[in-house]
């Protein structure tokens, strides 16, 4: 390899990754990464390699994929090495936890699969266009082609690190975004933040370097349809006042965390070291957190499909107003909410006819509870003041916010959200069932503005002006003066079947892809339970190797329902130590019965608390329920299977925590909906 | 001579090969014919192999028969450690240095010792008659595994038989070598702890330049170097390699590992510059011990230190980021899956028995696929890398 080592080989940059792999040190493998895009001579070569390193075969931004199946990979690596796939290479990958380390070390070791393979030094280009043959390839055998056709031109650590790239997303090396960025500063001698900036803006790493190198970072706008990472929350630190974990719950070890103290969050704030002043503060919606993007359909969004179904009341509009919504993690999910598109589309056609009246606050806002914004005396930015003049079709906003189903102007529990959540394209029942709708609670760019960078307390003023002007819900917003206002807020909120509370920062600007104490979310605490291992699953990736993954089971050996005498509640990893995660391996050996591929089969024997947000009714599992968010709080070396929480149990959770979502009281309504009749 | 009465009472499954015995890999049917009965294998588990006819004990306990112990790695002498043993010396002298207390009779390695066997197929008579038939011939053979280790070789009247314990080849430079038996084997039990194709190991040469580089580049950044490798076997032939770095370095080790290191030079081993672990004088020096002290304050408490993870284990990425090891160097005291193949070829045996594997079925069935014929000899042990 040695003696292509100054050609921009996908061989030369594998070495560099390797290297980055097997160093610890953070600093290091950002100088390791820096020194080796420095030597890179060519635009193309830079943006390929900080786009393979960062985000895989294709730019996440446009969304493609080479749409190679893991099966497809592995069935394919076992036929060039003219190996069995059940007999030979399974177990094999048993042992490393890793595909593509499997497929790399037999790649290297087999004679037969040697034999087949004379690098050929590709270079980065070739490996894009290799992966775009993939892309375009249909079908699972003319794939197995296109991947055969390059393996045969690869070294076994090339293909390794290619076969990682399919995947997408991080290369599982210890060197994601957050260092990769700093390493394209290092190297083009700019500055870190600005690079980090410029990755927001444009959402594209390999454009991001390339500005780096020809020191135009100052030249990258914002741009439509293109989301921007979102601003995160920290959860409210637990202070000295906390902790009332012994509770005063009505009996029972499952009681306890659950019900115990439900303020106990909120009254943290007074130990935690934050000024309630500083803030503001809104319920915690449990929806689907959402970027809005609202725009002229200039048809120059790239990649992108116009939309399917613009609905037929919005005639007028379609085709100049342009509708996309970005989930948490920056995925397109407009094709699933049309009817979200919808009332987007609908509240931008109701701008012209309402331009020369003043904005109408809320129907049922209290006096009070808005600020100054309702008699719109803000001082508007150049370019915001023509807000309302604008035509419905030249209108741009970028709206941060929660979807939620919403019904009589009432947030619905998060359970009916989920019926609608990864449906592609729901159906008409489906849509009527469980309509779903965005309220907004952040702007963050309008009409070219980038609005971030203001202050919360003036975004607000724009969003309550734009909500007011459009008709669209969003979050009500209190002042609050004191921790006692908190506590309030959040019992509030709580009534309300909210979360908890968001707390914001008045003077925080949009932190965006950031999670900072700008905000902070008081969350209901989620409850607990003493459950027993029943299954242990063998991990992948960093935890390969070892049982990492557990299956908890609940009591049901005196429930009439069932002969079992334990049932599964559901499935947690993590929150334990690496030394915690080795001693439960050593028990899990003791109490294997039964092996099936990477699972093994457990006698109760060890007890976990587990910790989990909520509890859902499921009808397809055993036990009816599944637990949100489960994790473990600890092991319970010292409780017995027979120490554990029974079902029965699980249903008083649930319906304790259930009785809770009372009617919401429409005068003090944390959604702020501007125009009656608008949903 | 020590004395073994015999007893046939022990549990575990047997394993009888059944008869005629074919010869599926030669088909040279002479040899066949000449055995006139099978050879029967009891697996006893974390107590050995035992083989009823010869009334041998290969690495175990419990059973009174006469025993031989193949090294002194702990998954392999008698928990009793008053059992009399037979053994090679240099593993003989390993077992004391443990802690064996019981009487060992040293073997050198090519001297062939007869035993009496059971004196009988049927189990239970005659146990003190004559030994016209059924006297068994036992001989040691160097395994290349750590030094003393040796693979057992048993003739009996109904074939012969090698048993490879823990074995290596190429072999441990820190070892007698690895010599396999002239005679035919008919029957082969093999360690295949290793034996996924994902498993190939580097040269020697290449390993120890690793294990050099580390620790000489460590030291002159001024850090600790730690080379976390079990205490017998592995650490010493880790110093042999670090004996020739240039310029010198210093190693010290930790516990235990004292006492094998001294047994280790007593058989003309070059271990270098060493001493005992010693808190105050380690800087600048290089520190060999378990893995099992990663956690310990003598490591915990080094503020500049660079740890390596020296095991076949670590041809694995993944034990990197679980050990939160800087350097992965793969030394195995173990055949990979090649080299398994390959013994397994030469020895060409009647039948083959894989022990001490996570997953035989993968050897099973390369094996199987050339002609073999094998199975596995389920024993489970302690994994000692």
């Amino acid at each position: 390899m040695t003696d292509k080592a100054h050609s921009p080989s996908f061989a030369r940059l594998c070495e560099t990754l390797t290297d980055v792999m097997h160093t610890r040190s953070s600093t290091r493998k950002i100088s390791l990464f820096a020194g080796y895009l420095k030597g890179l001579e060519d635009d193309r070569d830079v943006s390929l390699a900080v786009q393979f390193t960062a985000e895989g075969a294709f730019s996440t931004l446009s969304g493609r994929r080479a749409a190679v199946g893991h099966r497809t990979v592995a069935l394919t690596a076992a036929k060039f090495c003219g190996i069995d796939y059940d007999v030979v290479f399974r177990p094999c990958r048993t042992a490393t936890g890793s595909a593509s380390e499997t497929i790399e070390k037999l790649m290297q070791n087999l004679p037969e699969a040697a034999a087949r393979r004379e690098p050929a030094w590709l270079g980065l280009d070739d490996l894009a266009d290799g992966f775009e043959r993939l892309a375009a390839a249909s079908g699972r055998e003319q794939k197995q082609q296109v991947l055969t056709g390059l393996w045969e031109r690869m070294t076994a650590r090339e293909i390794r690190f290619m076969i990682r790239m399919l995947s997408q997303g991080s290369l599982r090396i210890g060197f994601e975004v957050r260092s990769i960025l700093p390493a394209i500063a290092l190297a083009f001698g700019v500055d870190a933040e600005q690079v980090r900036r410029v990755h927001m803006l444009t959402g594209e790493i390999g454009k991001t370097a390339l500005l780096a190198r020809a020191g135009e970072l100052h030249s990258a706008r914002f741009r439509m349809f293109q989301p921007v990472a979102f601003m995160l929350a920290s959860p409210m630190e637990t202070g000295p006042v906390g902790g009332a974990e012994t509770g005063d719950g009505d009996g029972g070890s499952a009681g306890a965390g659950a019900e115990g103290d439900s303020g106990a969050g909120a009254g943290n704030v007074g130990g935690s070291g934050v000024d309630p002043r500083a803030y503001v503060a809104e319920e915690k919606f449990d929806g689907m957190r959402t970027q809005a993007h609202i725009g002229p359909d200039s048809g120059q969004v790239s990649g992108q499909v116009s939309d399917p179904d613009p609905g037929p009341d919005s005639g007028q509009v379609s085709g100049q107003v342009s509708v996309r919504l970005f989930s948490r993690d920056l995925n397109d999910v407009t094709v699933s909410f049309p009817d979200v598109a919808g009332q987007l589309r609908e509240a931008m056609a109701i701008l012209p006819s309402k331009k020369s009246r003043p904005p109408d606050v809320s129907v049922s806002a209290q006096p009070g509870t808005l600020q100054s914004g309702k008699q719109n005396s803000v001082t508007l930015q150049s370019g915001l003041q023509n807000l309302v003049t604008r035509q419905p079709g030249t209108i741009e906003a970028v709206l941060d916010g929660e979807l939620c189903v919403l019904e009589d102007g009432r947030i619905q529990p998060f359970q009916r959200l989920q019926k609608r959540m990864g449906v592609k394209k729901p159906g008409r029942k489906l849509l009527a069932e469980h309509p779903v709708r965005f309220i907004a609670y952040d702007l963050l760019f309008l009409n070219g503005e980038e609005v971030i960078d203001l202050p919360l307390h003036k975004r607000r003023r724009l969003l309550e002006e734009f909500c007011a002007q459009t008709g669209l819900p969003c979050s009500r917003q209190h002042e609050i003066a004191s921790a006692a206002d908190i506590e309030r807020l959040f019992r509030q909120a709580l009534e309300h079947g909210n979360e908890g509370l968001m707390l914001k920062r008045r003077d925080s600007t949009y932190e965006y892809g950031q999670r900072n104490k700008s905000w902070l979310k008081v969350k209901q605490p989620g409850g607990s339970l003493d459950t027993v291992i029943m299954y242990a699953h063998a991990g992948s990736g960093r935890r390969g190797g070892t049982y990492s993954d557990f299956t908890l089971g609940i009591r049901v050996d005196e429930d009439e329902r069932y002969e079992e005498q334990f049932i599964p509640i559901g499935k947690a990893y993590g929150g334990y130590t690496d030394e915690e995660l080795k001693k439960l391996n050593r028990r899990i050996k003791e109490l294997a019965v039964e092996r099936f591929g990477p699972t093994l089969s457990l006698r109760p024997g060890i007890v976990v608390e587990v910790e989990f947000d909520d509890i859902q009714v499921n009808r397809r599992t055993k036990a009816g329920y599944t637990l949100r968010l489960p994790r473990f709080r600890s092991i319970r070396w010292d409780l017995s299977p027979a120490d554990t929480d029974t079902l029965a149990d699980v249903e008083r959770l649930y319906r304790k925590r259930a009785e809770r979502s009372g009617d919401a009281d429409p005068s003090n309504s944390p959604v702020l909906f501007h125009k009656a009749g608008t949903l | 001579m020590i004395g073994f009465p015999v007893r046939h009472e022990m549990s575990g499954s047997c394993i009888t090969i059944g008869t005629p015995v074919k010869n599926t890999v030669t088909g040279q049917s002479g040899t066949t014919t000449q055995i006139s009965q099978p050879l029967q294998i009891k697996n006893m588990g974390y107590h050995g192999i035992y083989l009823p006819e010869a009334n041998l004990l290969l690495d175990g306990s419990g059973v009174d028969a006469p025993t031989f112990i193949t090294h002194a790695h702990a998954d392999h002498v008698p928990r009793n450690r008053h059992q009399p043993v037979f053994a090679s010396p240099a593993t003989a002298a390993l077992m004391r240095a443990r802690g064996h207390s019981g009487p060992i009779k040293e073997i050198p390695f090519g001297e062939t010792t007869s035993l009496p066997g059971s004196g009988t197929r049927e189990s239970g008579d005659k146990r003190s008659g004559d030994n016209k038939s059924g006297h068994v011939r036992v001989t040691l053979f160097p395994a290349g595994h750590i030094l003393g280790s040796a693979m057992v070789f048993v003739e009996t009247d109904q074939g012969s038989l090698l048993y490879t314990g823990d074995c290596r080849v190429p072999p441990s430079p820190a070892s007698e070598g690895f010599q396999l038996p002239d005679a035919q084997v008919d029957y082969l039990i093999i360690e295949a702890t290793f034996a996924l194709p994902i498993y190939k190991w580097q040269p020697h040469e290449t390993l120890f330049d690793q294990i050099r580089d580390f620790a000489t580049d460590s030291l002159s950044d001024g850090d600790t170097p730690i080379l976390l490798c079990y205490n017998l076997g592995k650490a010493q032939e880790v110093m042999h390699a670090l004996a020739s770095c240039d310029p010198p370095v210093s190693v010290q080790i930790h516990g235990g590992g004292e006492k094998l290191c001294r047994v280790y030079e007593d058989f003309g081993v070059d271990l270098g510059r060493w001493e005992p672990y010693n808190r105050e004088t380690l800087p600048g020096k290089v520190l060999i011990a378990p893995s099992s002290t990663l956690e310990s304050p003598m490591i915990r408490d080094l503020r500049t230190r660079r740890i390596a993870y020296v095991s076949g284990w670590a041809s694995l990425e993944v034990r990197a980021s679980q050990l939160l090891a800087d350097a992965l160097i793969p030394l195995s005291d173990h055949l990979d899956f090649f080299e398994l193949l390959d013994v397994c070829r030469t020895l060409k045996p009647r039948h083959t028995w894989l022990t001490h594997s996570p997953d035989p079925t993968v050897a099973l069935h390369y094996l199987h696929q050339e002609g073999f014929s094998c199975s596995s000899l389920e024993t489970e042990r302690a994994d000692d890398g």
